[in-house]
């Protein structure tokens, strides 16, 4: 009938709305590219064995980088019997001089899914004056030998992996680093992030370069990450979002709290680092006024991300 | 014929007779009563002032509307000085919910007078035919012509100037019918400039530009029934909100319509008369014109209805029923996108409403009885099941941690009514009970920037259904030169749900100084109360007058806000010949109960003196009509209870219009 179709065709010239309307998913993917597979990112073959990196995406990023090593016969292809994995990341610079990151010195086996894991909180990336190199130690088959393997470290795109560098009230160097959300949404977020702190070395360097002690890190326990996030943009006067929990350590040795992004952008992750004793460390409290016009300020210890 | 209702209405299938007129010749096209249980208050569009009105202008003739302004289009109505949450809007009984989280497009505003025939005002529980409501309902009813023995054109064109906002206006509407089919056009076009106050300051962002047509189509597939087929287009450019930061730059709605209808001879069922309905409404806003904004923002809204109305009409010797289904399924979906000073930057983008989904099937009864020629009982109800989801719940989780995605409600009503005539009296006495689910708004909305009170709004989806318990009361006294008639009703609302200031988060909207959240108060009452008379002081010189007063407390007897102080509006009507002359003096007194805490302040009394004067004429065959006429011509500067922002309401305004019909 003429009429159905008149109206037919009236409802189709309606329903192709002005302007179109956000696809969600898409409009986080815009920022943030996720990563999920773990990928070769090195590989070593030595001593008849085949040393195989992986890293998500298969790339070493700036900030906190999940590892995986898996070593086999490079004849057989077979999953080698191996024990005391260690691994040591030491950036050289243009002086010379060498200095490491946060680490897993002694990989965990993970016998069941046949790799060793570990992590690294790489604090440059990889550039002329500053080159990186991973030193590996394993014993396979009762022969322990070593390994050295300069690797690349890239820029991490995504903010929302963002890592900061400081230095406490208590004079030690402390290194935070986000580990997830890769990929946050408008809502409750779980938020992950490791605390480390650089252990200095007591002895002397000993033996053969590099010794593991002069290059030690380790996880901070106890502390307490109290958060508080900000929409820096000067438009957004300084927004907060409720609900948020202060970040504790669980028993991955990780800190975990949650975060609530009430719109995607740029926000601000203000901190304030407290020890065990509730002694502040690091960090400064936001004043809550709402300052439309004004970039927001930020605790003096912060990260942004941005999603 | 008997006072209040059981009256009889010629369907579209019957030959135009009155009411009255039973020697109606019994050929092929036949009429059939339709039976109307409830009262309603039926009325032509046009005021008593004016006869070229906006729908606005007409809805605010009626004795319990009011309505928040924001500007001099799309203005908000109030039933029962309750706000458009609580009142079921309808277009012949569709449900259409407007797209613009700033409830700048309720569905009045996707309308024109000249595609209505009436507006149904049903108070209280007795408007929950078309749903649950609390204050009432109020049904939208479209022009539609009657079968005609005879192929027979009928038109009218209609047009006129507003000298104050340079508002200039075309509206035709023709329609033609024949024993087998029929058709109703309409067309109009309204575009007006920014009106100027009572100190003659040109209120800036109060334009308005308005285009709307429809079109509907009915033919007799047999001499008992019926198809129709309706369809309104309605686009809004340009129109400026003076009381908000941002402006429509542009609002679309289409509005159809297929039902059918079966009548019946014999037999209990007199009428079945169903329907499919679907509506896409689009709102999108624009601040680009307003310099001041430190933020641009887009905000785009948009809803979608699909429903369904089927209605039977029973009718037993004193005995007569409505019985109504209504089921429909709307999604509504709001988005913010928020533009960085540094366009450089990331926008940043949330939904104001998360994809909401509201699906409500209810069935609902009115029933009436004549116990006698004097008084009649009215009993009636409704059952309906209202269901939500959000598709983006994780927005809402973000203040209401786990809240469900998915809520479904009952909404149970009831109320009777009993209505008793003696000699020149009448009087009637009715109660009612009946829920509502929040609005989505109330229980999904994230982030609405109200600037009224200047916070933004967070809605709870665990908000509890609205429960109110009614109670009204007429009595009237009517002779022939002289009428009138106090009404009053009471409502007591358990879980009356409003905003609270939020102890947590923080503004998000610049110009915003807080957030609240919709919360339910124990209860709220309000109180409505009005006295209307007439006086015919000669055959051709009527006066009429009307005093209403309204009360709304919360639960710790603090004034709950948008509740009219007590307002009068009198007015005389003399005809002369061809020539009529009205005069008009409206008003309200000094809001005493305004409520701070919601964002009100004590507002001023006003009074608006009207007159206007028109001149019947005939044209060949084609009746015509000129009015002129003068609004507020003491050109008071002034601004009501509901003026959102204080933004003063329009001077003197003179007006002429011209009506051709034939």
């Amino acid at each position: 009938m003429k009429i159905l179709l008149f109206m037919a065709a009236l409802c189709v010239v309606v329903m192709s709305c002005t302007k179109g309307k956000t696809d969600y998913e898409a409009e986080i993917d815009t920022v943030v590219t996720e990563h999920v597979e773990f990928k070769e990112a090195a590989t070593v073959t030595t001593n008849g064995y085949h040393i195989r990196i992986e890293a998500l995406n298969g790339t070493f990023y700036k900030g906190y980088n999940e590892i995986r090593l898996k070593i086999t016969n490079s004849q057989t292809g077979e999953i080698s019997n191996t024990s005391g994995v260690t691994f040591l990341p030491i950036m050289t610079n243009a002086m010379g001089e060498h200095q490491s990151c946060p680490h897993r010195y002694q990989l965990m086996e993970r016998s069941d899914e046949k790799y060793f894991s570990g992590y690294a909180v790489f604090t440059e990336k990889s550039s002329l004056d500053d080159s990186w190199n991973l030193y590996l130690s394993l014993t396979v088959n009762g022969q322990t030998f070593q390994v050295e393997k300069s690797i690349n470290v890239q820029e991490q795109a995504n903010k929302n992996l963002n890592m900061t560098v400081f230095t406490g009230k208590d004079n030690e160097q402390y290194i935070i680093a986000l580990i997830s959300p890769q990929k946050p949404k408008v809502s409750e977020n779980e938020l992950l992030a490791g605390i480390y702190r650089y252990q200095k070395p007591i002895d002397n360097p000993s033996g053969v370069f590099p010794d593991p002690t002069q290059f030690s890190y380790t996880e901070v326990n106890g502390y307490m990450l109290q958060l508080d996030p900000r929409m820096p943009e000067p438009s957004m006067g300084n927004h907060s979002s409720p609900n948020n929990k202060d970040l504790t350590q669980q028993n991955d040795g990780l800190y975990h709290g949650v975060v609530n992004y009430t719109m995607t952008g740029n926000w601000t992750l203000n901190f304030i680092m407290q020890n065990q004793d509730g002694q502040i460390i690091k960090g400064t409290v936001v004043p809550d006024d709402f300052t439309p016009g004004i970039a927001g300020a930020k605790s003096d210890l912060h990260i942004d991300i941005l999603f | 014929m008997k006072k209040l209702s059981v009256g009889l209405v010629l369907l579209v299938f019957g030959i135009y007779a009155k009411a009255q007129d039973s020697q109606i010749k019994q050929d092929s096209t036949r009429r059939i009563d339709e039976v109307h249980v409830n009262r309603m208050v039926k009325k032509k569009i046009e005021t008593e002032m004016k006869m070229s009105v906006s729908v606005d202008e007409f809805l605010a003739s009626s004795e319990n509307i009011s309505f928040i302004k924001r500007g001099a289009y799309a203005w908000e109505p109030l039933l029962n000085n309750m706000s458009s949450e609580r009142t079921n809007l309808t277009i012949d009984g569709m449900h259409i919910f407007g797209a613009c989280t700033d409830k700048m497009d309720p569905i009045t505003s996707y309308v024109e007078s000249n595609n209505l025939s009436a507006i149904d005002i049903t108070s209280g529980q007795a408007g929950s035919m078309h749903g649950s409501t609390v204050s009432g309902s109020i049904d939208l009813k479209r022009k539609s012509t009657p079968f005609s023995l005879d192929p027979k054109w009928s038109g009218a064109y209609q047009t006129g100037f507003e000298w104050n906002n340079k508002q200039f206006f075309n509206m035709g509407n023709l329609s033609y019918s024949d024993d087998k089919f029929v058709a109703d056009g309409s067309i109009s076009f309204r575009k007006a400039g920014n009106y100027a106050d009572g100190h003659n300051d040109e209120v800036k962002h109060s334009q308005y530009h308005k285009f709307n047509t429809s079109l509907g189509m009915a033919y007799k597939t047999s001499p008992l029934s019926a198809l129709r087929v309706d369809a309104i287009f309605d686009m809004a450019k340009d129109v400026g909100f003076p009381a908000l930061p941002m402006d429509l730059w542009l609002s679309r709605a289409l509005i159809t319509s297929a039902s059918y209808k079966q009548m019946f001879e014999d037999g209990l069922v007199k009428v079945w008369d169903s329907k499919i309905y679907f509506n896409a409404v689009e709102h999108y806003m624009d601040d680009t014109t307003r310099p001041e904004n430190l933020v641009h923002m887009d905000m785009p809204g948009w809803s979608t209805t699909y429903g369904l109305v089927s209605k039977i009409n029973l009718k037993k010797d004193d005995y007569a029923s409505e019985i109504q289904l209504n089921a429909y399924e709307n999604v509504s979906i709001a988005e913010m996108r928020m533009y960085p000073q540094d366009r450089n930057n990331r926008t940043m983008f949330a939904y104001s409403w998360p994809w909401v989904t509201t699906r409500y099937v209810g069935l609902s009864m009115n029933n009436a009885w004549e116990i006698s020629d004097k008084s009649q009982v009215n009993v009636g109800g409704a059952l309906g099941l209202n269901y939500n989801h959000a598709k983006y719940v994780e927005f809402n989780w973000i203040f209401h941690p786990g809240t469900p995605q998915e809520k479904t409600r009952f909404l149970p009503s009831l109320h009777a009514n009993y209505q008793l005539n003696f000699d020149s009296f009448n009087f009637s006495a009715g109660t009612g009970y009946g829920h509502r689910a929040p609005s989505v708004s109330e229980g999904y909305g994230y982030y609405i920037y109200n600037s009224f009170d200047r916070y933004d709004y967070i809605g709870n989806p665990d908000l509890k259904n609205e429960i109110s318990y009614e109670m009204n009361a007429s009595l009237g006294f009517k002779k022939e030169k002289v009428g009138i008639e106090v009404k009053a009703n009471y409502f007591y609302i358990q879980n009356y749900i409003v905003g609270r200031i939020l102890n947590m988060g923080s503004p998000m909207n610049y110009q915003s100084v807080g957030v609240k959240g919709y919360t339910s108060l124990d209860h709220a009452t309000l109180f409505n109360f009005s006295i209307g008379g007439h006086y015919d002081i000669l055959q051709n010189l009527q006066w009429k007058g009307l005093l209403t007063y309204a009360r709304g407390q919360d639960d710790r007897g603090g004034n709950l806000p948008f509740i009219r102080p007590l307002s009068y509006q009198t007015s005389v009507h003399f005809t002369h010949h061809k020539i009529g002359f009205q005069t008009s003096l409206n008003g309200d007194f000094t809001q005493n109960n305004y409520s701070p805490e919601y964002g009100e302040d004590k507002t001023s009394s006003y009074k608006i003196w009207n007159v206007s004067a028109d001149y019947r004429f005939n044209i060949k065959n084609c009746k015509a009509v000129v009015q002129v006429g003068a609004e507020n011509l003491w050109n008071e500067y002034y601004s009501t209870y509901a003026d959102w922002g204080n933004i003063p309401r329009m001077g003197r305004n003179i007006f002429t219009s011209l009506k051709v019909g034939f």
